[in-house]
């Protein structure tokens, strides 16, 4: 007993100078400056001015704003759609790619392309290609004779080009997951199934999609969380236009702070983000806290 | 029989040169725009042979003197972000690697659910109190915010990398008189390269594209060459498209070429990155 609580304080007073730095950092930028934000969403404040506690005022504010409601139901159409595709789609490749192609490596890295393009490249990109006048996508629809999308006018519009920017933006990152999971599935299985006679389809049902199931649902929730932050691609393809019918949450909370100076509902709004967040999270936060005490002895 | 494996031979074929298409077209679209003359860049059907020029680059290199700037800009931020993340998330992972406690199990927990707060949310506070410090449109700002945003990441990779190393090595060398940090340097670390990389890649790619804290964080010193771009996109007086292939040609072309010769590391951090927290 002495002997292994001697070993535990010499164990944390030697280590703490090794992990000193990771916390220092993540208290000074992330931790503080949120606990911060809680005090600031209690608060009516503009930029240069003294605060005055006003309790739930600015939730009750911007819970009651029409704007707040139309971006927050934005985020989650786009979260819905596009998310969900990208698991579908990325499934679809995975097992593709576990199928086995010819020139494998070359064709992977041409996968992984898009992870490396900024967002903001990526909005230069779209843009022109379904620039309304001139781009290729554009005139290659009307030469279809298919309505284009007119994504500086009508909202709807604006949207699924936004969507699909996500899409192609974050596509790597669900296809990769999914794949690594797929390579994990042991070939014996398989082959288990196919002396048995199962049938292709009966294989993917029985032993396939049960198996992938866990990097599914870890894929589906990363990109939940990190789907709902989208900011760049919205503030640069259409600002949140035309007239406010395009901002997802975190442009109306920029337009909130640095706009209109109002940091005490962009800060109400910054905490309803992180509760979300959290929430989208709670289940994977459940199973980590499970392993990380399991871990423990 | 025959038909069925030609007719799922064309499927796959299909579905493949789809996935190419749909990956790799805007890009190249982009970069192939970038040397065409200005007529045919807006040519119907898109020209595939034009007689390549540089003309872009030129106008780009007389009248965004401040895009050149920002590649400078982003290429300081982006390795001090990538220095200070792997140098933070080394030390960190192999503490929780190789000590247990209930305190350490309880900070790491902590850390990765830091992960979890949207990034924008820190842009509140931290606005006026970088102003206060003078640390507004400054390289270190950028740097700090990059770093801190991916060592909780960085810290479980290494971890998983570091678990992957033999316990022995180090035991033999604390037996010898080896200080921690010797054994760090010394044993632990030359094994673990690929995950010192895998960490690395993740904070290039990100630090070298972000745009959201660069935005709000810098105005003219320290802009970074995204935020130029960003700027390009909007600019009043209509967009020159060739112009802007030209600069997001320069912008993406290293990225790409580091993610391609890094494919498997970030892979391997993707992987783990996910699956382990």
């Amino acid at each position: 007993m002495q002997a292994r609580i001697e070993r535990l304080r010499r164990n944390l007073t030697g280590t703490l100078p090794f992990i000193a730095p990771v916390h220092v950092m993540v208290l000074g930028v992330i931790v503080i400056p949120s606990l911060f934000v809680v005090w600031l969403s209690f608060h009516a404040s503009t930029f240069g001015q003294a605060a005055t506690f006003v309790g739930f005022d600015n939730y009750v504010r911007v819970l009651s704003d029409s704007y707040f409601w139309r971006s927050l139901l934005n985020t989650v159409i786009i979260i819905a759609v596009a998310v969900h595709l990208e698991l579908v789609i990325g499934l679809g490749m995975a097992l593709l790619f576990a199928a086995g192609l010819p020139f494998q490596r070359l064709l992977l890295v041409v996968v992984l392309a898009p992870y490396a393009i900024s967002e903001v490249t990526a909005v230069a990109m779209w843009r022109f290609l379904f620039d309304p006048d001139v781009g290729p996508v554009t005139v290659a629809i009307r030469s279809l004779g298919l309505p284009p999308l007119d994504w500086t006018f009508i909202p709807e519009h604006g949207l699924a080009l936004v969507g699909l920017l996500t899409i192609w933006l974050h596509l790597p990152f669900t296809f990769v997951i999914l794949y690594a999971a797929r390579l994990a599935i042991p070939k014996d299985l398989y082959e288990a199934g196919k002396t048995d006679g199962a049938s292709p389809i009966q294989l993917f049902r029985n032993i396939t999609l049960p198996l992938l199931a866990p990097a599914m649902l870890i894929a589906m929730l990363f990109r939940y969380i990190f789907a709902f932050r989208l900011f760049s691609e919205v503030w640069l393809m259409t600002q949140g236009g035309p007239a406010r019918t395009t901002e997802v949450v975190a442009v109306y909370l920029y337009l909130e702070a640095f706009r209109y100076n109002s940091f005490g509902t962009a800060a109400a709004t910054a905490w309803i983000m992180v509760i979300i967040s959290l929430l989208l999270a709670s289940g994977y936060i459940w199973r980590l806290r499970k392993e990380t005490a399991a871990n423990a002895h | 029989m025959r038909t069925d494996r030609l007719l799922s031979g064309m499927g796959k074929a299909l579905a493949v040169a789809a996935i190419v298409l749909w990956s790799i077209f805007p890009i190249a679209f982009i970069v192939l725009s970038s040397f065409k003359p200005g007529r045919d860049i807006f040519a119907v059907p898109p020209k595939f042979f034009f007689e390549p020029t540089f003309a872009h680059y030129l106008n780009l290199w007389e009248r965004w003197g401040s895009f050149f700037d920002g590649l400078l800009n982003s290429l300081i931020v982006t390795a001090g972000a990538a220095l200070l993340a792997v140098a933070a998330s080394s030390l960190a992972g192999f503490v929780y690697s190789r000590y247990s406690s209930r305190m350490l199990s309880g900070s790491l927990f902590f850390l990765i659910c830091i992960r979890l707060i949207p990034p924008i949310v820190v842009t509140l506070p931290l606005f006026p109190m970088v102003n206060w410090m003078g640390l507004n449109d400054t390289h270190l700002i950028l740097i700090l915010l990059y770093a801190t945003f991916f060592v909780s990441l960085g810290t479980v990779l290494m971890r998983t990398f570091i678990d992957q190393v033999p316990r022995d090595l180090d035991e033999a060398a604390l037996l010898d008189g080896a200080s921690r940090l010797t054994i760090l340097r010394k044993i632990i670390l030359p094994l673990v390269a690929p995950g010192m990389i895998a960490v690395a890649v993740f904070v290039v790619v990100f630090a070298w594209n972000e745009f959201l804290f660069a935005f709000i964080f810098t105005a003219t010193k320290a802009k970074t060459a995204p935020f130029v771009l960003s700027e390009m996109i909007s600019s009043v007086d209509g967009v020159d498209w060739g112009v802007l292939f030209a600069a997001s040609t320069i912008q993406l072309a290293p990225v790409l070429l580091f993610v391609i010769f890094m494919n498997r590391f970030l892979v391997a951090g993707l992987t783990a990155g996910a699956t382990k927290g």
